[in-house]
């Protein structure tokens, strides 16, 4: 077991942990500003990814960057309008069980529509972000690097829009206490539209960056989807940093876990950590306390 | 009252020797397995009743469930030629095993991260029956399972193990139905609406989740035991977090925590592909549609435009109360989401 070969792992391993992070930072952006959990979240990024390979790239030819432009846009309007007509009905019943289930059929919904716009069978956009950099001995694929970047950038934009910006100000306000934030003069149903939204796009921005690790398909997103859940569950449910710290953590040990165990059982990883996580440590290993 | 009583055992008891002269008289496999496939989701939904939609404690992993109930039994008699009559006692063991598995952790966590859990605890079995290709047989599954023999007599014939199966269901339906009436369905229940209140009523709280989740567990076993028998073959790929997704939703559409309602539910599910055949493609971005239009508008499911009460609490009916101004300001009490 070289050197190389450990640090190859590691660097794939960092990579696919920012998808999963990037994942639990958008269902956490719902969770904390209405309380449900999104589970259709995983049909989302689909949704995202087939927007922009299936729809703007192979059907109209556009060029990546006006692809992505267009891809961001439909997407936050999706986010606002399953906002408008699932979430802020569902907030408010008076049983969590309900906005559960609203938001499951709500994933089946996506998912036929995509079926039935884009048809069932797989497919993937020829050349997209296939290739290598080569650093030493350490060979990294282009999409590897891609991901590691855009997850940076996307972070730091959020935490400055959280931190810098009035409406970004106004969504902590209303994560910290919904009805303080209506008396401060808070719009809080369009607030929470918007957060859903943002979420949206960040799901859209995970769909184009997976396309080229998994082709499109209509289960394309399933293990990352509840990967994710487990990130946010490692680090610290409902705290970004937690959600990073998971998703890296994940995702490295993951990778590593193929030195010890088959590689089959992989995918196990992540789900018995979430297992014993929230069982010994509900807190996460950050230990945040909301 | 007691005639209206009596009427209603009437009826029942007609519908239940309908169902079991159906398969006898109509000879068509097709008919035979939608009613047979139909009787199976009655028993699982029946059982995520008691967890779900009684204790009101997220379960999103029946499908795991169902694959361990199913996967336990065959594999028994596949490798060890155990006589298949025992692959239901085995499948209520199952049950047992996985209640408490899935019992304790529920003491300790709530809402998502129940549900987290759970899906968790779904996909590891999936992933396990996948991979362990030796034991399990991967993703070509457990083939050419053999006919339920019932001490001699075999159930062969699709006519004579949909017969059974009526006769299972109703067991199991009589038993659940009398679950919900007693005691136990009335704590389970109050678990659901306020735990604090019961624990100082000096219930037993930790206890009666567990039993709720046995229940569960038990019920979604047996009928994944059914399902193995009536498919004649098992395969890792039919047990996903769809199939979990199916399942809540058939108990959301009849009605959650009651028993007509969830029969009523998994009958409707299973059974409108047949009816809504003409819409072809489209058949479940319909269904789809018309479940979200429910859940929103409806949530006590069909059954609840039978119930004043429960009609009443939520959807279109409290919007419409509201709207009048009819309703005074007793609220229902509002959750704060699932924290």
């Amino acid at each position: 077991m070289s050197f190389a070969m450990i640090m190859q792992l590691i660097i794939s391993g960092i990579a696919l942990g920012f998808i999963y992070s990037m994942v639990s930072i958008e269902y956490t952006l719902i969770f904390n500003s209405t309380g449900l959990l999104n589970f259709s979240h995983d049909k989302l990024i689909m949704l995202g990814a087939y927007a922009f390979a299936g729809q703007f790239v192979l059907r109209m030819g556009c060029g990546y960057v006006v692809a992505t432009i267009a891809t961001v846009l439909s997407m936050f309007i999706t986010g606002i309008l399953i906002a408008k007509g699932i979430f802020n009905p569902l907030r408010n019943m008076a049983s969590p069980i309900f906005a559960v289930i609203g938001t499951v059929i709500m994933g089946r919904i996506i998912k036929e529509l995509c079926r039935i716009i884009w048809g069932a069978t797989a497919f993937n956009i020829p050349g997209f972000m296939k290739g290598t950099f080569k650093f030493g001995s350490i060979v990294i694929t282009r999409a590897n690097t891609y991901i590691i970047i855009v997850a940076v950038l996307l972070v730091i934009a959020l935490q400055l829009y959280f931190n810098h910006t009035k409406s970004g100000k106004a969504m902590h306000c209303v994560q910290q206490n919904k009805t303080a934030a209506t008396l401060m003069g808070i719009n809080v149903s369009q607030n929470i539209n918007i957060t859903i939204g943002i979420s949206a796009v960040v799901c859209s921005i995970i769909g184009i960056l997976v396309i080229s690790l998994f082709s499109v398909s209509l289960t394309m997103t399933n293990m990352i989807g509840i990967k994710g859940f487990a990130a946010g569950v490692i680090g610290g449910f409902g705290y970004f940093p937690g959600c990073i710290v998971g998703g890296v953590l994940i995702g490295i040990l993951e990778n590593l876990s193929t030195l010890v165990i088959p590689s089959i059982y992989k995918d196990c990883v992540a789900f018995v950590l979430m297992i014993v996580f929230l069982l010994v440590q509900p807190k996460g290993i950050l230990g945040h306390k909301k | 009252m007691k005639e209206k009583k009596n009427v209603k055992i009437a009826l029942l008891a007609a519908l239940f020797v309908g169902l079991i002269v159906f398969p006898i008289v109509d000879k068509n496999t097709y008919h035979q397995l939608a009613l047979a496939q139909t009787l199976v989701n009655v028993i699982i939904v029946l059982g995520l009743n008691f967890i779900t939609g009684l204790t009101g404690q997220m379960n999103l992993g029946t499908a795991g469930i169902m694959a361990l109930g199913a996967y336990s039994g065959q594999l028994m008699v596949q490798k060890l030629g155990m006589a298949t009559i025992l692959t239901i006692p085995v499948a209520i063991l199952m049950g047992v095993i996985i209640g408490y598995a899935l019992g304790y952790p529920s003491l300790r966590l709530k809402g998502v991260y129940l549900s987290l859990t759970t899906i968790g605890f779904s996909e590891i079995v999936r992933l396990v029956i996948t991979n362990w290709a030796d034991f399990t047989g991967g993703t070509t599954g457990v083939q050419n399972i053999p006919a339920l023999n019932l001490f001699g007599l075999k159930l062969d014939a699709t006519w004579k193990l949909t017969v059974f199966l009526v006769i299972i269901c109703a067991v199991l339906v009589f038993t659940a139905y009398r679950i919900v009436n007693s005691k136990y369905g009335r704590v389970f229940k109050a678990i659901r609406d306020n735990i604090e209140a019961v624990e100082a009523c000096g219930i037993d709280v930790a206890g009666l989740k567990i039993k709720a989740f046995t229940l569960a567990a038990i019920f979604g076993c047996i009928g994944g035991c059914f399902y193995g028998f009536l498919m004649t073959y098992l395969n890792p790929t039919q047990f996903t977090q769809d199939l979990s997704a199916n399942y809540l939703l058939m108990m959301m559409f009849g009605g959650i925590g009651s028993v007509p309602g969830s029969v009523i539910g998994a009958t409707a599910v299973t059974l409108l592909p047949e009816f809504l055949r003409f819409t072809k493609e489209y058949y479940w971005l319909i269904f789809g549609i018309i479940t979200l239009l429910f859940a929103i508008f409806l949530p006590y499911g069909f059954i609840s435009l039978f119930q004043k009460e429960k009609r009443e609490e939520a959807g279109i009916f409290k919007i419409l109360n509201d709207r009048k101004g009819k309703r005074k300001n007793a609220g229902v009490p509002k959750s704060g989401g699932m924290r």
